[in-house]
């Protein structure tokens, strides 16, 4: 049967390692996304609807629900194919849909196969 | 009335892997277990690598210069997790965390049991700060 606990702080069992239901929430990832976009494929995710492949090295995930707005926080990765490469990935345009990515080496923009994607930040 | 539960385990009633929480808007909720970290670390890979703290990473292993595997305690269940990595690419403390040192990296090879991850600062280079974050699916 389905059912709904409504408690303001969880402890384990001994009455220690208190966190509130409020830390949980709000430290918990809200949307995750494992990205191939040299042959557009989502590998995995949560809370991801689609992925909107812009240009080369430029993607768009979008949310299937919401976040609360564009003032989120947002960790990006390329993989790197060899040690000795510069590899830079981040976001922008963040809204409360979905958010732009970009991934580049060696100061050209670049399709990985593996890319990632960590959203964390208010839900609407 | 404010409320304390205290458990050790948390399970889900129609799937045991699977919590919902309310979100901060009040209205959307979050799947507890696909929103958790599975694995964080923090580490120096200068002279001899070697973790400052960690979350269920079972060892580090030195691969070459700027390159380190870094072993999950509890494996995930396949290769297609998601996190992030930053180092400071830097060879020594904080100072030297400077924005002209065009730091840069990125992940290496994945397996349920490790994943690989590269330094570079204009070249590959042990870094004194590094971190990670990984999100997934435990086995």
């Amino acid at each position: 049967m389905a059912s709904e606990l409504r408690v303001n702080t969880l402890k384990d069992a001994s009455g220690n390692n208190s966190i509130a239901t409020s830390v949980v929430a709000s430290g918990s990832a809200k949307a995750t996304l494992f990205y191939n976009q040299a042959s557009p494929t989502v590998l995995d995710s949560y809370n991801v609807a689609s992925v909107t492949d812009v240009s080369t090295g430029v993607f768009d995930p979008q949310y299937t629900n919401n976040m609360g707005s564009g003032n989120y926080s947002c960790s990006r990765m390329g993989v790197a194919v060899a040690a000795n490469l510069d590899v830079v990935s981040y976001a922008y345009n963040k809204a409360a849909g979905s958010v732009r990515c970009y991934n580049g080496e060696n100061n050209a923009a670049i399709d990985y196969t593996q890319t990632d994607v960590v959203v964390f930040g208010d839900l609407a | 009335m404010a409320s304390i539960l205290k458990v050790d385990t948390l399970t889900g009633v129609t799937t045991a892997g699977s919590i919902s929480v309310t979100g901060e808007g009040n209205s959307t909720t979050t799947n507890l277990q696909q929103g958790l970290c599975k694995t964080w670390v923090n580490f120096t890979g200068v002279s001899s690598t070697a973790s400052r703290d960690s979350f269920n990473v079972a060892s580090l292993t030195d691969d070459g210069t700027g390159q380190t595997t870094i072993a999950f305690t509890s494996a995930m269940s396949n290769v297609n997790y998601t996190g992030s990595w930053y180092n400071n690419g830097a060879a020594s403390g904080p100072a030297l965390n400077q924005f002209a040192n065009a730091f840069t990296g990125g992940f290496g090879a994945r397996t349920t049991a490790n994943y690989g991850v590269y330094a570079y600062s204009s070249v590959a280079i042990d870094s004194y700060w590094n971190d990670s974050v990984i999100h997934g699916d435990l086995a």
